[in-house]
Formats: C-alpha cells, sequence, structure tokens
C-alpha cells in the first residue's frame, strides 16, 4: 500500500481526534467541547500539582521550554489539593500550539509529582499490519498527548 | 519471547514479540507465572473498546517473580514472587494519596482519548487499549511493570499461585464494589454476574459482615461454585423474576446493596434484550446495561447499587427517576489495587479467601486462543482459563 495513503490516514487518525473534542451533540462530549479558537487560544489551562508552590518557583523544564510566548500562573489549590500551576499563550495561538502547551503542563505535572515522565517505547507488539484503520488508530494515539479537554 | 496478541476483532494470536525493558526508574521486569483472563478482555475481543491495534499485547491479571529492578525502585528485588494491580498507579499525585488508585492523574499516557469521552482521564490499565495508556499486557513470558513500589505485591509463602493470582484483579476489583458501596453488617447485599468478580464480591460481601448474600446468573456451574465458595443463595434470573424473588426473600425490602458485575454486554431473555442488541449493534447506545436496570429496580429504598462491570460511554432506558425518587447512591469504579491487595493477602494467607476453585482451566501461553474461546463461550465450565508462559 502506498506510504503516503498510510501516513495521510495517521493524519487524519490524529485530527479526527482533535474533532472528536469539538463535538456538541446532546449529552455526548460535550465535557470536552471547545471554545472558538479566539477563546481558546487566550484561555488559562491549568493542572494542580500535589505539592508546595514553592516547589513551582522555578518552572519545570518542559513549560520553561516554551519561553516568552506563554505567560504562567502558580497559586495554592483550595484544600489539600496542592498547586494549581495555569498558562496561557500571551498571542495568537494555533491548535498546533495549544497541544503543545497541553503537553508541557502535563509533562510538568508528571516531573515535579512523580520525578520522571512515563516512557512507553520500545514496548512489546507483534505483527502490526499496516492497514489505512491501524495507522488512523496510530494518529489518533499520538495526538492523545496534545489532546483533551485541558 | 511469546506473547498472546490481540490481532482483530475475535482473532487472538501467539507471537513472537520482543522482550520488555526497563524504560523508567519505577520499572520492574516481571517473569509471569500466571496470567488470566478477565471479563473485561471480552469487551476488548468483541471490538466494544476501539482503540485496539493488531499486534497489541493483552492480559492484565497476573502474577510473577522479579527478574530486573529499575533504579528507582525501592521496595523490590530481584526474585520477589508478586501479584501485580492491573491499573498503574503512580503513588505521588492527590489520586494515589486519597487511595483512589484507579483515578491515577500519571499513569496514562494517552489522556486526550477518555479526556475527550468522559470530561476527565483515568489511570493506566496494563494490556488494556490504548484508551487507557497502551501498556504491552501480562500474557507474555515477561512483563514491564511501571511504578512496581506501588502496584506490586510480595505474596506470603503460604499462599499458593493459584490463589495469589486473583488478588491482582478479580477480588480486588470485588473489594472495590463492596467496601465502596458501604456493605455493613447486618446487610442483604445482591451480586449479579456469578463470573470471578461477582463471586468474589458475595465472598468478601460476608466477610465483612453482610448476612445474606444472593448470586443472580444463568449458569448452573457458576451458580453452584457461589453456593458452595461463598456460601451465596442463588437465582437464576432466566427461570423467575429477580426483582420479585429478592422482595420475597427480604421481607418486601429489596437488599439494602446491589453490585452490579455483568457490565456492557449483559444477556438478557426477552423484547428488553433484543431492544439492546440491536441499538447497540447500531451503536445507538454502546453498552447493554440490563443487569443495572435491574438492580436499580430491585434495591431498597435509600440503598446502594455499584457498578463493577466495565461500561465505556452510553446507555439508553435508564431509571434515573428510580435512583433520584428512591433516594439510591449509585457508584462505579474501576478496580483500586493497592488498596486493597494487602487485605486480600492476608485473608488468603488466613484461609478466608479461597479462589483455587476459579481457575478451572490451566493452559500454556500456547493455547491462550482456546482458552478464550472457552472462557468466552463459558464452555467446558470455564469460569477462568490461567495461562502458564514457563510452563
Ligand atoms: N471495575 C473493574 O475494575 C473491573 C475489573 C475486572 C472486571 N470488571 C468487569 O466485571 C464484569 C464481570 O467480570 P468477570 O471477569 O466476572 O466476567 P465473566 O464474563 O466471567 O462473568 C460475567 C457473568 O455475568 C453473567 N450475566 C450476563 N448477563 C447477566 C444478567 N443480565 N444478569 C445476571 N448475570 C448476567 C454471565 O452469565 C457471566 O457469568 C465485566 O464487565 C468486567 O469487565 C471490572
Ligand atoms: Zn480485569
Ligand atoms: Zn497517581
Amino acid at each position: 500500500m502506498a506510504n503516503s495513503l498510510l501516513s495521510r490516514a495517521a493524519d487524519a487518525g490524529g485530527a479526527l481526534l482533535g474533532r472528536l473534542q469539538s463535538v456538541r451533540l446532546p449529552g455526548v462530549g460535550t465535557a470536552s467541547a471547545k471554545d472558538d479558537p479566539a477563546t481558546a487560544a487566550r484561555r488559562w489551562r491549568a493542572v494542580t500539582v500535589l505539592a508546595d508552590p514553592g516547589r513551582l518557583t522555578e518552572l519545570p523544564a518542559p513549560l520553561a521550554a516554551l519561553g516568552d510566548r506563554v505567560e504562567t500562573r502558580v497559586i495554592p489549590a483550595p484544600g489539600d489539593k496542592g498547586t494549581e500551576l495555569a498558562a496561557r499563550y500571551r498571542g495568537p495561538a494555533t491548535d498546533e500550539d495549544i497541544g503543545r502547551l497541553r503537553q508541557a503542563l502535563r509533562e510538568a505535572k508528571q516531573l515535579v509529582e512523580v520525578g520522571e515522565v512515563l516512557r512507553m517505547d520500545p514496548r512489546p507488539h507483534g505483527e502490526r499490519a499496516q492497514t489505512p484503520g491501524g495507522r488512523l488508530l496510530d494518529g489518533a494515539v499520538a495526538a492523545s498527548r496534545r489532546e483533551g479537554v485541558l | 519471547m511469546r506473547a498472546v496478541t490481540w490481532t482483530g476483532i475475535n482473532q487472538l494470536s501467539v507471537e513472537d514479540v520482543p522482550e520488555p525493558q526497563l524504560l523508567n526508574d519505577h520499572d520492574v521486569i516481571l517473569k509471569v507465572t500466571r496470567t488470566t483472563t478477565c471479563g473485561s478482555d471480552l469487551h476488548l475481543l468483541s471490538g466494544y473498546i476501539p482503540f485496539m491495534r493488531a499486534g497489541d499485547v493483552i492480559g492484565h491479571e497476573f502474577m510473577g517473580e522479579v527478574v530486573e529492578v529499575g533504579k528507582g525502585v525501592r521496595d523490590r528485588r530481584v526474585g520477589d514472587r508478586v501479584v501485580v494491580a492491573s491499573f498503574v498507579s503512580c503513588g505521588a499525585c492527590w489520586y494515589c494519596h486519597h487511595e483512589l488508585y484507579s483515578l491515577c492523574d500519571n499513569s496514562n499516557p494517552n489522556p486526550g482519548i477518555t479526556e475527550g469521552l468522559w470530561g476527565q482521564a483515568i489511570g493506566g490499565c496494563l494490556g488494556y487499549s490504548h484508551a487507557v495508556g497502551g501498556y504491552a499486557g501480562s500474557h507474555a513470558e515477561y512483563m514491564r511493570v511501571p511504578f512496581a513500589d506501588v502496584g506490586s505485591f510480595v505474596v506470603p509463602d503460604g499462599v499458593p499461585d493459584d490463589r495469589a493470582l486473583f488478588a491482582s484483579d478479580a477480588a480486588s476489583t470485588a473489594f472495590t464494589g463492596v467496601d465502596l458501596a458501604g456493605v455493613q453488617p447486618g446487610d442483604t447485599v445482591a451480586v449479579w454476574g456469578a463470573g470471578a468478580v461477582g463471586q468474589m464480591a458475595a465472598r468478601l460481601s460476608s466477610i465483612v459482615g453482610a448476612e445474606r448474600v444472593f448470586v443472580v446468573d444463568r449458569f448452573p456451574e457458576r451458580l453452584a461454585q457461589a453456593r458452595t465458595h461463598a456460601g451465596a443463595e442463588t437465582i437464576d434470573y432466566t427461570t423467575t423474576d429477580v426483582a420479585a424473588e429478592l422482595r420475597e426473600h427480604t421481607g418486601g425490602r429489596g437488599p439494602d446493596v446491589c453490585i452490579e458485575a455483568v457490565g456492557m454486554e449483559a444477556h438478557s431473555p426477552g423484547p428488553q434484550g433484543a431492544y439492546d442488541a440491536v441499538k447497540q449493534q447500531l451503536r445507538l447506545q454502546t453498552d447493554r446495561p440490563s443487569a443495572v436496570r435491574e438492580a436499580i429496580m430491585a434495591c431498597r429504598k435509600g440503598g446502594s447499587v455499584f457498578t463493577l462491570g466495565v461500561f465505556a460511554a452510553m446507555v439508553d432506558k435508564f431509571p434515573l427517576g428510580a435512583v433520584m425518587n428512591k433516594g439510591l447512591t449509585l457508584r462505579g469504579a474501576q478496580v483500586h489495587g493497592p488498596r486493597y491487595i494487602p487485605r486480600l493477602l492476608e485473608l488468603m494467607d488466613r484461609g478466608e479467601l479461597v479462589t483455587e476453585h476459579l481457575a478451572t482451566h490451566v493452559l500454556p501461553l500456547e493455547e491462550a486462543p482456546r482458552g478464550y474461546e472457552l472462557f468466552k463461550e463459558k464452555a467446558d465450565g470455564c469460569v477462568r482459563a490461567v495461562f502458564t508462559p514457563h510452563g
């Protein structure tokens, strides 16, 4: 099968997962509805980290890597929940930028809480048939670190 | 090494795959000595959890021997004989600190999928699709166990393998339900489903003090096990009206606690079953919830209904009015393994919890496809098929 077809299928898988997040059928996926692009680009995205705010005075590396384009906010969370770490773009941001920010926030939280980011590959697996359906899923899985409601 | 892989809907194969490696400091590598089928795998096999990739290694209920230890691991040593929780938990996030281990924030590397489905991502599960992490499963000679200090437990010498194995998933799932549904001394508990999960829920209910326990299913050999090993009274739902039967036995009140251990492919005779099956095939509902509906209708006023059976997304004709007006508590959860495994191992060590009878078929790994066939069809009295990757 032509490689370009397979790689298009993987791209489509990533895009499909993105679109699923915006489905607004009553009761289906409303939790993951996306804002309109302009609001989405400006919204604070936050993770709650089980740690004292002092542990976040220096930004974890994945967030620091985004540089001046993002501003961050660190405030104590209510109750025993730790610290809210939020970030947003100062200027216009694409879907891809926002995906990168989601991943950076998730990795920042993991680094503070457990000290390392989960690695998944290489992992044992059997023969992977190179079908468009399989590549569609590969694309969705690859996109899933950068997708979601965060 | 040899491993069991999912190759398509209702297709499994046993093939050569690369061995796992230590990838994170908190990992261990386990030599898998026993690994078994779970009702949850059937939902994967039938294609109801669509995030499977051909070649994925399945299996999540298992035990083994530690053969390699990551440099961040504190409590595990090479040679330890351990049983491992099916869900992966980091031990450091707010959810892990509150013993809600299957809700771990840091163990599912693919959070985008379930955040979209449910509004929040849950933790990762070993060998159970890319929606919950895409980890390679336990039906293999060797297996990577992440966060091993949190998820693996040394088995006391006196506990045999075919007992310890079920602390991994079936018994810890059951304990999650019994505990979080709030079973109290003196309660009457009804359990739907006499698979390993339902039987363990029945037994653990009496261990925590339930006075009467009923188990509902249609397979005579499973109901017989529930009577013999859990001391339960049993109801065959194909021959009688379950709610009426339960009212008759409970002075008209209904059970205090109803635990559903059937899941999204519930069987039901009659028009309701046909309706659910057609809607599920057309994907107008993703799950068939007939046992949950029955549990809600049968439960006493102000009682508690717990769904241990796995559901993926949407159900139809759900009696929300009964939940609200009867003042029910409706709750569910994936298994919080590390919260219950230590207590289960103690109960097993004292001989109070016995599980060997669940291992009806012990087979070499090469025969896993046949084991799943028996388990899926409930043929030859199969309750759990257990595989022994190293003989
Ligand atoms: N919550 C968790 O973490 C967790 C963990 C393990 C298993 N599970 C789920 O628990 C469920 C049971 O698992 P298992 O391994 O015991 O499965 P199993 O397939 O061995 O047993 C299911 C039983 O339910 C019975 N059943 C079907 N329809 C019924 C109905 N309408 N009323 C009463 N009984 C009915 C079947 O006859 C069968 O005996 C599955 O949905 C599984 O996915 C959940
Ligand atoms: Zn299971
Ligand atoms: Zn955690």
